[in-house]
């Protein structure tokens, strides 16, 4: 019941402060306007849902419809898992003569060619608008076939207050030996999550246990480490030295009870919502929970930093990222191309990042970063400051994308299962990521890669 | 011969024959088909790549897939011994209860008209190891330590057969109370007359008439929990490190995820195995146990 009301608490907050940011219907910062008659038009589209998404269509889309004359039928709407499966369905079926999609860059290679390369549907200058590293990461195979709304990395947030208790500094020094700060490796980072848990009311850390979501965060460990998920050649290379230690980090975590003890059936929302309910020290999150964080809705509102993710003794940070997008179907009527193309326009457009990166996502557009830190600076609020140069700086320099290829959520299916077992103790970490590995080489022989 | 199939009996029953040939036949058919293809949900064309028993080579040599298969028997097991012990518990005891036995029937029923989903919805955070009401429920006595209901080894799979056993036990209740109101009065009767004790007349006399209900719930329910999905989906996803995973949730996840159907459909086919050897099995002993009645 309590989770219950957490989940409304958060539908509602996400909802209350997206809709509480106003929009300027004359859309007077986006220098690039794709407007047009679209009278008798309605577009078939499949987008993805949930709190953190609907808001922007609740604003957008009666907008464009009031503007062009056009209608949007919205055929599907679910998590980005659910409406993949569907997608898959679809082409399997083909049934893909809809127009607009949600899609994301992890995505959006294993659907072959049914889309349509933007390029010459949306206007250069348009294009010129976006980060070109994010425009190239939703390129496939020489082809644009996405527009990116907004992007994701992860930063390490967590509660300022324990930080600053001086009984807690004196403890902390004490027993490791050097000052208590937030984690600037991962080292420190398992070190003071171990420090900080008293199962079970208070955890250290937490991590997001299953599925995709767990893979990515061990790939983002791996690269930290210094290692790779693959060679040259696409031959498995995760279960080498690097890929140990990243893996023997999540199971030290976990053995030590500095983890939830049901971590491994978590995913976004569970982290999100346990740190903002003040029972976890550390939480690696994306932006979006920025604004939910620091709000009086949050146990810790008031209360919250966030730091870069940490080093790992490869030098590097982690840094797993993608970018959620829309596509047009290569489906998708001549004569509904051009309201297809406006539609996702108001979906990404300037007016439309400002909107969301006043909740806290990471917006895509090279001139929303610097607008949206300067709205943040003029209206003094120094915890979103913060957090956008927090995160300009792990786009910048962090973030890496996982390998744009087909098989990405295939091998995940491959490895989650093995990192668990590894976690819970059922294999050794070399056992797990040897076997993954093993299954990996087949998948990747079957794909044709060697 | 062609006016042999015109004939009316023929064309009678023609309606019936397509009917099945298109909602059963054609797609048992292509899927049959397509478990000799490497048929990818994201490639079409890969429907017509015939790669012979590659897809059922490998599934001999799939560890991961004769686990689910021994996982799925053992849930079966479990989940069908539990439900007909309460489901014939409850039956008894509504048979014995001579007002309100209406109204506590349809109550009986209330966890049927849930959905598998929200039922894995409703367990899931009962079980859950933080905020969920059972461990909140324990730290009340003092205990003070998380117990991990939905990953420990053991506790994981007993806590989906819970959920399952939850939402279903009422399917025996119900059948079986049906088959206790069609008991005829005068052995029983009789067996009193010649001081038979309760235990006796429930050995001899309910539980032989009642084998025929019982083993037609058990067909029923063993082909529904041999497909059993919906709650283990919302549950764990068949983790974690797969210590829950059972058949349906492995081919749903090749067939999907992976968008791997031609090796999802062999995975099925064989899998069907199991459906058959239950049903065989059960249907074998419900016509010994209608010999048994004197029944055909």
């Amino acid at each position: 019941m309590k989770l219950f009301k957490s989940i409304l608490t958060v539908i509602s907050i996400f909802s209350l402060s997206f809709s509480a940011f106003a929009v300027d219907k004359s859309f007077p910062n986006d220098k690039v306007a794709m407007w047009g008659d679209f009278s008798g038009i309605t577009l078939d589209v499949k987008l993805i849902g949930g709190a953190p998404y609907d808001p922007l269509y609740e604003v957008m889309i009666p907008i464009w419809e009031e503007k062009t004359g056009g209608k949007v039928s919205i055929l599907s709407k679910k998590s980005h898992f659910e409406l993949d499966k569907e997608i898959k369905q679809d082409i399997a079926a083909g049934n893909i003569s809809y127009c607009v999609v949600s899609n994301h860059t992890s995505f959006a290679t294993q659907y072959g060619d049914i889309y349509r390369d933007l390029n010459g549907i949306v206007p250069g200058d348009f294009l010129a608008e976006f980060v070109p590293l994010v425009l190239e990461h939703s390129t496939v195979d020489g082809r644009l076939v996405q527009l990116p709304q907004h992007s994701d990395v992860s930063n390490l947030w967590y509660i300022k207050s324990i930080y600053e208790d001086e009984d807690n500094k004196k403890r902390f020094k004490a027993e490791y030996g050097y000052d208590l700060a937030p984690p600037e490796t991962l080292d420190q980072w398992k070190e003071q999550a171990i420090f900080w848990s008293d199962p079970p009311n208070f955890y250290g850390t937490q991590y997001v246990g299953k599925e995709e979501a767990i893979t990515g965060r061990f790939y983002e460990l791996v690269i930290a480490e210094g290692g790779a998920l693959f060679d040259n050649e696409w031959r498995p290379t995760f279960n080498d030295e690097a890929g140990q230690r990243a893996l023997q980090w999540f199971v030290d975590l976990y053995n030590a009870q500095a983890v939830p003890a049901g971590v491994l059936n978590y995913l976004w929302d569970e982290t999100g919502l346990g740190f903002a309910s003040g029972t976890v020290a550390l939480n690696l999150d994306w932006g979006g929970w920025g604004a939910y964080f620091n709000s009086a809705d949050s146990k810790i509102g008031g209360d919250v930093g966030l730091v870069r993710f940490p080093m790992g003794s490869g030098g590097k940070r982690g840094g797993w990222s993608g970018s959620h997008t829309y596509s047009i179907l290569n489906g998708c009527p001549e004569e509904n191309l051009e309201a297809a193309a406006s539609l996702i326009w108001i979906l990404t457009n300037h007016e439309a990042q400002m909107h969301e990166a006043r909740g806290g996502k990471l917006p895509t557009m090279t001139r929303v970063w610097d607008d949206i830190a300067g709205e943040m600076n003029a209206e003094g609020n120094a915890f979103m400051s913060d957090l956008f140069s927090t995160f300009k700086a792990s786009m910048a320099e962090d973030a890496f994308t996982p390998p744009l290829i087909p098989e990405w959520i295939p091998f995940s299916n491959i490895i989650f299962p093995e990192l668990q077992a590894a976690i819970v103790g059922d294999k050794t970490v070399k056992e797990a990521l040897d076997a993954a590995a093993k299954e990996t080489d087949y998948l990747m022989q079957d794909a044709g890669y060697y | 011969m062609v006016r042999k199939i015109f004939r009316s009996p023929v064309m009678l029953i023609m309606p019936s024959i397509l009917a099945i040939g298109f909602v059963i036949i054609i797609p048992l058919i292509f899927s049959f088909y397509t478990s000799f293809t490497s048929y990818k949900l994201t490639r079409p064309d890969s429907l017509f790549n015939f790669v012979g028993l590659r897809n059922y080579e490998r599934l001999i040599d799939n560890a991961k897939f004769w686990y689910a298969f021994g996982r799925t028997i053992l849930f079966l097991a479990v989940v069908l011994n539990l439900e007909l012990l309460f489901g014939l518990g409850i039956a008894l005891l509504i048979n014995k209860i001579t007002w309100g036995q209406r109204t506590l029937r349809t109550i009986m029923m209330f966890p049927m008209m849930f959905s598998p989903i929200l039922v894995g919805f409703q367990w899931k955070y009962i079980f859950n190891d933080n905020i969920g009401l059972l461990n909140n429920f324990l730290y009340l006595f003092g205990y003070e330590s998380a117990i991990p209901w939905l990953i420990d080894k053991y506790l994981a799979m007993g806590s989906i057969m819970v959920a399952e056993i939850w939402a279903n036990t009422s399917i025996f209740a119900i059948l079986l109370l049906a088959g206790l109101l069609g008991i005829p009065r005068d052995p029983v009767e009789a067996a009193r007359v010649d001081g038979c004790n309760s235990w006796q007349v429930f050995k001899n006399i309910t539980l032989p008439f009642l084998m025929p209900f019982i083993f037609i719930a058990l067909t029923i329910r063993s082909l529904d929990v041999g497909r059993a999905y919906d709650i283990v989906h919302i549950m764990t996803g068949g983790g974690p490190a797969m210590r829950t995973e059972l058949l349906w949730t492995m081919i749903a996840r090749i067939g999907y995820k992976d968008a791997n159907m031609g090796f999802a459909n062999a995975m099925s086919y064989v899998s069907i195995i199991l459906s058959i050897a239950f049903t065989y099995y059960f249907f074998t002993k419900l016509v010994a146990a209608r010999r048994d009645l004197g029944q055909q």
